[in-house]
């Protein structure tokens, strides 16, 4: 077991080395082999170890950060929670891996790619497998420095940097409030082992405990882009889709989630805590929805599902049903994953045009994508026994279960969410891949044959997105292998409602969802299909609002970085380069005139140098007689 | 009546220096000059020093005086129109921190009790000569080897090794630069 | 002695600063300035002497030959390299010479 978990560390981590050191002199096959290899092989020892699992481990394999009390091991935990992402992280990294050998072939620097993807996926295993809190920290950064290389990567055009910097920057927010977290943690505790201080929360002040979750909560937002730090989201499109797809499926945005979970001990006994993730939660998800009926751009539109998906997550966390978002977690990374992968296609398909009202018709033309795709959709959109639906309905009913007024006005905002959520999804795929095509951006161009791998790819995801529900089927259909499964860890105990209420609850789910394709296709598919496009194109005042995200990010921009940027200049201008220069540079001036005071006796004629030996001599004199008289 | 004799002396010499240095003319200051030497010739007389006063009259106003008026006539420099003489607010400067000197080294003198006044001890040159040689004969060779030095420095200036730069007045730059040009 | 050793100080002293004064003024003409370097000169004689005569002892005049000596090489030295001046920039102005600036 202890090998096992080292292999699954170190191999994307050799990977990576291998690629980032001597990549450039591989042939290109060879780097690409090492980058999938390492992953799949990561994925192999990940199942050797589900095998072999019997209770959760913990495997120490060195001395990292040790001074006095703080000792920071490299240790590994493994239980169920993280088996099981271990197990769903090395997969899509690996399918995304496979893809991206398809989709970067025309790409010049693949060593440099691949590299950082593989450190990409170790970083985040880091994050998952850690045992304490500063190792997790590591692969924390670790997975922001990738997601800023891999988002920059095309870092020529100013505006792919920028989006990188952004993303760096917005999540280095809320690692400044995880790192404060985890100091005072140790201060409080004086242990950093994960599994002690969930055992130790008990012993803590409860307004303590409080103000420890909203900073565990402000970092989770940071890198689950939550609001109100989800701006870097919808930016980082700018990357390759691949690493969209690795960022939003498996390995960045989960790890808020991912944290919130695993500290769910400590942090789950203050409902003040509960209350603010369950509110951040909900008021992301239905926020990010909103925003996404309107997006035109097609990577725009699932970075903003990404954010909203992430929020029902966090809503789950809150309301206490871990399993339930745990299960999310899986079933939202094959579906995303698989619609991220399905959207590279068609973005390669269409020579890089992104915009979806210059899509259109596609289904015809690309079936090997198409079919894959509405798998997703169906996920995404909650449709009825996909594995999206029972998800996402496992975490509303929590929301449910729970009670109170709170909890039921955030159930209803779930619920409208998942309308929404239904709604743009297939509104997405009806333009994209359904009606007129846009003959004049067809027929410049023409479409680009795909490569193989990159269409097959989706079908291990289109089934496993539509199948994840028999991971955790509702207690009324038997007992779910998840929630059996996680049963034992702390946190995780498993919710007990009637299957009655269960089933009302995912027929309000189910019919939500119908709604939802009903209203997409009586606007999209009908008659008015070319009306509403030419409206939405032309773009009302509401809609524009929706595009831009509700102007959050003018609002950051009036907010923070205007004030900030004038900051800046006064301290350049007017601090640095008036006040200290300035004083600097009078007085060297000051000094300078004065040395010309003397400088000026010393013009080498003769008249001056005799000038002063009268003026002393006339001057001793003078001493002489004032002294003497 | 000595001392009227030293008083007239005293005047004599005072005017005729002052004249000198004032005078725009070098060659009517040399001879100005020449008239206070010889004044002065006759206060050393006064005090007992004939050598002194004859040297003086030898060497000063007649080989060193004629020297200047050779150097005077070879540069041609009797032109005071050409505009070297200083201008009268030049000498203020010069004048005032001149009459500083004067007031206080005269206050310090007369500050002192007035010596009283003690008969001139006659000093023949047989004990001027007898002192000279045999207690300053260093100084005496010395003398003498500076006056060796003197005539190689004025016979290795005055010869005429470098090729004369031409004939033209300094320019404003060369007067501004100095030096510069060798 | 005729007149108090006083009255040949002041004497001297105007002889020298008046010397001095010229010497200050007149940087126009080489040749001047060391006219007045005479005078300062002729001055310091005078107090030698009169020292000289003041104390009835021989080194007083002795002094003033040495100052004689000094001179007639001094300004045989100087005038040399006035005429090596004057050929070297046509002037004996000395606010010309200012190779001493640093």
């Amino acid at each position: 077991m202890k090998l096992y978990l080292a292999l699954i560390l170190l191999l994307p981590l050799a990977g990576g080395l291998i690629n980032a050191l001597i990549g450039r002199m591989l042939p290109r096959k060879v780097g690409e082999t090492i980058a999938c290899g390492v992953i799949w092989g990561a994925f192999s020892c990940a199942l050797l170890a589900y095998t072999n699992f019997t209770a959760p481990v913990t495997a120490e394999y060195g001395s990292w950060l040790s001074t006095f009390d703080f000792k920071a091991p490299i240790a590994l935990y493994l239980d169920q929670f993280s088996l099981i992402l271990t197990l769903m992280i090395t997969f899509v990294c690996g399918l995304i891996h496979l893809y991206s050998v398809g989709y970067m072939g025309e790409e010049a620097s693949h060593a440099r790619y691949f590299a950082l993807l593989n450190l990409f996926v170790f970083a985040m295993l880091v994050l998952v497998l850690a045992a304490n809190l500063p190792l997790l920290y590591l692969g924390w950064e670790g997975v922001g420095f990738c997601s800023y290389a891999l988002i920059g990567f095309w870092y020529t055009e100013e505006k792919n940097a920028t989006a990188g910097r952004k993303a760096f920057i917005v999540t280095r927010i809320g690692d400044t409030a995880f790192g404060i977290a985890i100091i005072w943690m140790f201060l409080l505790f004086g242990t950093q082992s994960i599994a002690e201080l969930n055992f130790l929360a008990p012993l803590a002040p409860p307004g303590v405990i409080t103000v420890l979750g909203i900073l565990l909560l402000i970092g989770a937002a940071g890198k689950s882009a939550q609001l109100p730090l989800s701006v870097w989201l919808p930016d980082a499109m700018a990357g390759p889709t691949p690493v969209s797809a690795q960022i939003h499926a498996a390995t960045m945005v989960t790890a808020g989630v991912y944290l919130l979970a695993r500290m769910f001990p400590l942090i789950g006994s203050s409902p003040t805590t509960l209350a603010a993730i369950a509110v951040t939660g909900g008021a992301t998800a239905f926020y990010a929805a909103t925003c996404a009926c309107a997006q035109r751009d097609l990577k725009r539109i699932l970075a903003y599902s990404t954010i909203s998906q992430i929020g029902y997550m966090i809503l789950g966390v809150g309301a206490g049903a871990l399993t339930a978002a745990g299960f999310h977690l899986l079933t939202h990374a094959f579906f995303k994953a698989l619609l991220f992968l399905g959207a590279g296609c068609v973005i390669t398909a269409l020579h890089h045009q992104q915009d979806i009202f210059r899509m259109g018709g596609l289904r015809g033309k690309l079936p090997a994508v198409y079919w894959p795709f509405l798998a997703g959709v169906l996920c995404l959109a909650g449709f009825p026994l996909s594995g999206g639906f029972f998800s996402k309905d496992a975490i509303l009913g929590a929301v449910f279960e729970r009670g109170g007024s709170l909890y039921t006005s955030l159930f209803l905002l779930g619920l409208l969410t998942a309308l929404l959520t239904a709604f743009y999804t297939f509104r997405m795929l009806f333009i994209v891949f359904h009606g007129e095509a846009d003959n004049a951006n067809h027929q410049e161009n023409g479409e680009r044959t795909l490569p193989l791998v990159m269409t097959i790819t989706l079908v291990p995801l289109a089934i496993l997105g539509l199948g994840g529900g028999v991971l955790n089927l509702p207690a009324y259909l038997g007992e779910g292998l998840l929630a059996r499964f996680f049963g034992s860890i702390p946190g995780f105990g498993a919710m007990h409602s009637s299957h009655m209420e269960e089933l009302i609850l995912q027929g309000i789910a189910a019919a939500v969802s119908l709604l939802g394709l009903g209203l997409a296709w009586q606007r999209y598919m009908g008659v008015q299909r070319s009306g509403v496009l030419a409206r939405e194109q032309a773009g009302s005042k509401l809609f524009i609002f929706l595009q831009n995200g509700w102007y959050l990010d003018e609002l950051y921009r009036l907010l923070f970085i205007r004030p900030f940027v004038r900051l800046a200049r006064f301290l350049w201008k007017g601090v640095d380069e008036t006040a200290i220069d300035g004083a600097l540079e009078g007085l060297a001036r000051l000094m300078g005139r004065l040395a010309l005071l003397p400088s000026a006796w010393s013009t080498g004629k003769v008249a001056t140098s005799l000038f002063g030996l009268a003026g002393g001599v006339a001057a001793i004199l003078a001493y002489c007689a004032w002294a003497l008289s | 009546m000595e001392q009227i004799i030293f008083y007239i002396l005293a005047i004599v010499t005072l005017i005729a220096t002052v004249l000198a240095i004032s005078e725009k003319h070098p060659v009517h200051a040399i001879l100005y000059l020449v008239t206070s030497l010889f004044a002065m010739a006759v206060i050393f007389y006064l005090f007992m020093a004939p050598l002194v006063a004859a040297f003086e009259v030898i060497l000063y106003a007649g080989a060193i005086m004629v020297l200047f008026l050779f150097v005077i006539m070879m540069l041609d420099l009797g032109h005071p129109e050409k505009g070297l003489s200083p201008h009268w607010k030049e000498w203020l400067p010069s004048l005032l921190l001149a009459g500083i000197s004067i007031a206080s080294l005269t206050i310090v003198t007369v500050s002192r009790h007035a010596s009283s006044i003690v008969s001139p001890v006659s000093l023949p040159i047989r004990e001027v000569a007898k002192r000279l040689f045999q207690e300053h004969g260093l100084a005496v060779e010395l003398i003498s080897l500076q006056l060796l030095f003197a005539l190689v420095g004025a016979l290795y200036l005055g010869k005429q090794s470098s090729p004369s730069p031409p004939l033209r007045p300094p320019s404003a730059s060369e007067r501004r630069a100095g030096g510069e040009e060798k | 002695m005729i007149v108090p050793l006083e009255h040949i100080l002041v004497l001297a002293g105007l002889l020298f600063f008046l010397g001095m004064a010229g010497l200050l003024t007149w940087r126009a003409n080489m040749i001047m300035m060391l006219v007045c370097i005479e005078v300062m000169l002729n001055a310091v004689m005078l107090v030698a002497v009169g020292g000289s005569a003041r104390w009835g002892n021989a080194d007083g005049q002795l002094f003033a030959i040495f100052i004689m000596a000094l001179t007639s090489s001094e300004v045989s030295l100087a005038l040399a390299m006035v005429v090596y001046l004057h050929r070297r920039k046509r002037t004996v102005d000395t606010d010309l010479f200012s190779e001493l600036k640093g």
